[in-house]
């Protein structure tokens, strides 16, 4: 096992990552940007490092400062997290270069599944379903000719993406060189990647996607599905369930099989997720993100697996102890994302200081967060503030004990995105279990017709 | 006893060490040697001891030189002496990340006030290395 990591990231993740370090016995090093300096996870950390100044370019992003960091505190590995390094396989291929181990896939996983176009290039050759899509577009005219032979409407999509951005969906070819700049600089921005690809949109599906964990021996399990669908307009999720409700027997065993397929593909080794998109009995991969994602704790909650503590043990070479037979899901998990946001303003980023905050508990209850009275959101940052999941032995009475909980919370000094978390789990569709990625965007229509 | 005759020596160095405001002293002979180092914050303390004047003035000169890296502070030789006058572009001292020395430089003239971080101490992004009355 290792004997020290550093957490190269920020907020609540980082603050995951470390309790799962300390209860494996493993010394961590934090590190933080200029106004992260009082957050949590570098109060919790056995050691912290400043590696820049507010802007994640110059901080969680220095690839230099990060890796310094981590040889001069003698770290022998280093988990990204997600977002800001946790899918640059350039980074992971450093870390390895410095003899470190980096807590994922081999940076040439990672260089294969990131590239979103070549990594669907790679599924169709698995013969896993794909959307009908593009390679890489360099100009603007390129994207129109991809277009008019897909048909409208389209979806741009940046290659280096993940977590909604630099994606716009085009619906005619009026909208194709803004939506394209817009992405680009987005793509750019924050992946400092602005290449873009294209697909043909499909129409009102549900986005689903399967966890997968696979070790350095060739073992890979999948531990079920989680249903993701509750997206704001921006593509970015807000209320995550596992399992999905209302999944057919054949389009589950359809998913779970291509997502055995494509890890198997590519030798998958750590946790990852395929996202698929599902539209009546249709299944399409969509992309492959080769890092723990924010949703996680749904599938912990149904399998009682950490992921985290596995992702640890995985790259310090242990084998998975278990196989897919020994896993066996029970009840039901929903999470709703409390983002720094004004809903009312198409859930506009709200930096500000929480002055009040009252999490909840009780049974079935987690809570995962970096905030505390006082705590101040910067605004160079995702706005995600806490994660609040709710467990519960069926689905109703997941979202029943959601529901309490969210009325528990009290989060005061900036806009969250409580209320809407409790408008979505009272809609007829949500509880039914019928609703698609264009669920949230209607509700939001309707909300600002009323 | 010769071996109380050396502490006797060293002792004497040690003393005789502290009351310059040398920095490092290195002394060779007959194949062996002896160094003497000292600590940034007991420089720190012998400029105040030693020029209590220097503490008033920085209110409104004192310029912090900083970090704009995460790695290892060493002294550029000759290291920087507590009360020295800085030429505009003196080397202080580098940082060590990543196998490569980057530069520490006094950034204007200016007389050294402090020596904030210690020969092999890791720093941050930001930290304080040195205070400088600028004149």
């Amino acid at each position: 096992m290792f004997k020290k990591v550093l957490i190269a990231n920020r907020g609540e993740i980082a603050l995951r990552i470390n309790r799962a370090c300390r209860e494996l016995g493993v010394k961590t090093v934090a590190i933080f940007s200029e106004p992260d300096r009082e957050s949590l996870h570098v109060r919790h950390a056995n050691e912290a490092f400043c590696v820049g100044p507010g802007p994640a370019a110059r901080s969680y992003l220095s690839i230099p400062n990060i890796i310094s960091t981590a040889l001069i505190t003698h770290c022998d590995a280093v988990h990204p997290g997600y977002g800001f390094l946790a899918e640059n396989a350039r980074f992971a291929q450093i870390c390895a270069d410095h003899g470190l181990a980096f807590i994922g896939p081999p940076a040439e996983v990672i260089a294969m599944m990131g590239d979103k176009a070549t990594a669907k290039r790679v599924m169709r050759e698995a013969k896993v379903e794909t959307t009908p899509g593009t390679d890489i577009l360099e100009s603007v005219d390129k994207a129109r000719r991809a277009a008019r032979d897909l048909g409208y409407p389209v979806l741009l999509k940046a290659t280096a993406g993940g977590g909604g951005k630099g994606m716009r969906v085009v619906a005619g070819p009026d909208e194709l060189e803004r939506a394209f700049n817009s992405a680009q600089n987005e793509a750019e921005a924050s992946f400092k990647d602005g290449r873009l690809y294209m697909e043909k949109l499909i129409v009102s599906p549900r986005h689903i996607e399967v966890q997968v964990l696979g070790d350095n021996f060739g073992n890979i399990v999948l531990l079920g599905e989680r249903d993701c669908s509750v997206q704001k307009p921006s593509h970015q999720k807000l209320i995550e369930e596992a399992p999905a409700a209302n999944l057919s027997d054949k389009v589950r065993q359809s998913l779970l099989a291509m997502a055995l397929r494509a890890s198997q593909a590519v030798h998958y080794s750590n946790a990852g997720t395929l996202e698929f998109l599902v539209s009546g009995d249709r299944v399409y991969f969509m992309e492959m993100n080769t890092r723990i994602q924010v949703e996680h704790p749904v599938t912990e909650m149904v399998y009682n697996i950490d992921l985290v503590k596995e992702q640890i043990r995985i790259a310090a070479g242990e084998p998975l102890g278990y196989t897919q037979a020994d896993l066996k899901p029970r009840g039901h998990a929903i999470e709703c994302r409390i983002n720094a946001e004004d809903a009312r303003n198409n859930f506009a980023p709200a930096a500000g200081t929480v002055t009040n905050v009252v999490f909840p508990g009780g049974p079935g209850i987690r809570v995962d967060t970096h905030i505390y009275s006082g705590a101040t959101v910067p605004p160079y940052y995702d706005s995600l503030l806490a994660k609040i999941v709710a467990f519960g032995e069926t689905r109703e009475a997941a979202i029943a004990r959601m529901e309490r909980a969210l009325r528990e919370t009290i989060i005061e000094g900036v806009n969250t995105t409580i209320a809407q978390c409790l408008e979505v789990l009272a809609t007829d569709a949500f509880i039914k279990g019928r609703y698609t990625i264009d669920f949230l965007p209607a509700l939001m229509r309707r909300d600002d017709a009323a | 006893m010769p071996g109380n005759n050396v502490v006797e020596r060293v002792r004497a160095l040690v003393q005789t060490f502290l009351e310059t405001d040398l920095v490092r002293l290195r002394i060779e002979r007959d194949g062996g040697h002896v160094e003497l180092r000292r600590r940034a914050s007991s420089r720190l303390a012998t400029a105040e001891t030693a020029e209590p004047q220097m503490q008033a003035p920085p209110v409104e000169n004192l310029d912090e030189i900083k970090s704009d890296l995460v790695g290892i502070f060493r002294f550029s030789r000759p290291a920087p002496i507590v009360g020295e006058l800085l030429d505009s572009d003196r080397e202080l001292a580098y940082v060590e990340a990543l196998g490569i020395r980057n530069p520490v430089r006094s950034l204007g003239s200016g007389r050294l006030v402090s020596v904030c971080c210690d020969d092999g101490q890791p720093v941050e992004y930001g930290q304080t290395l040195f205070e400088v009355a600028r004149v």
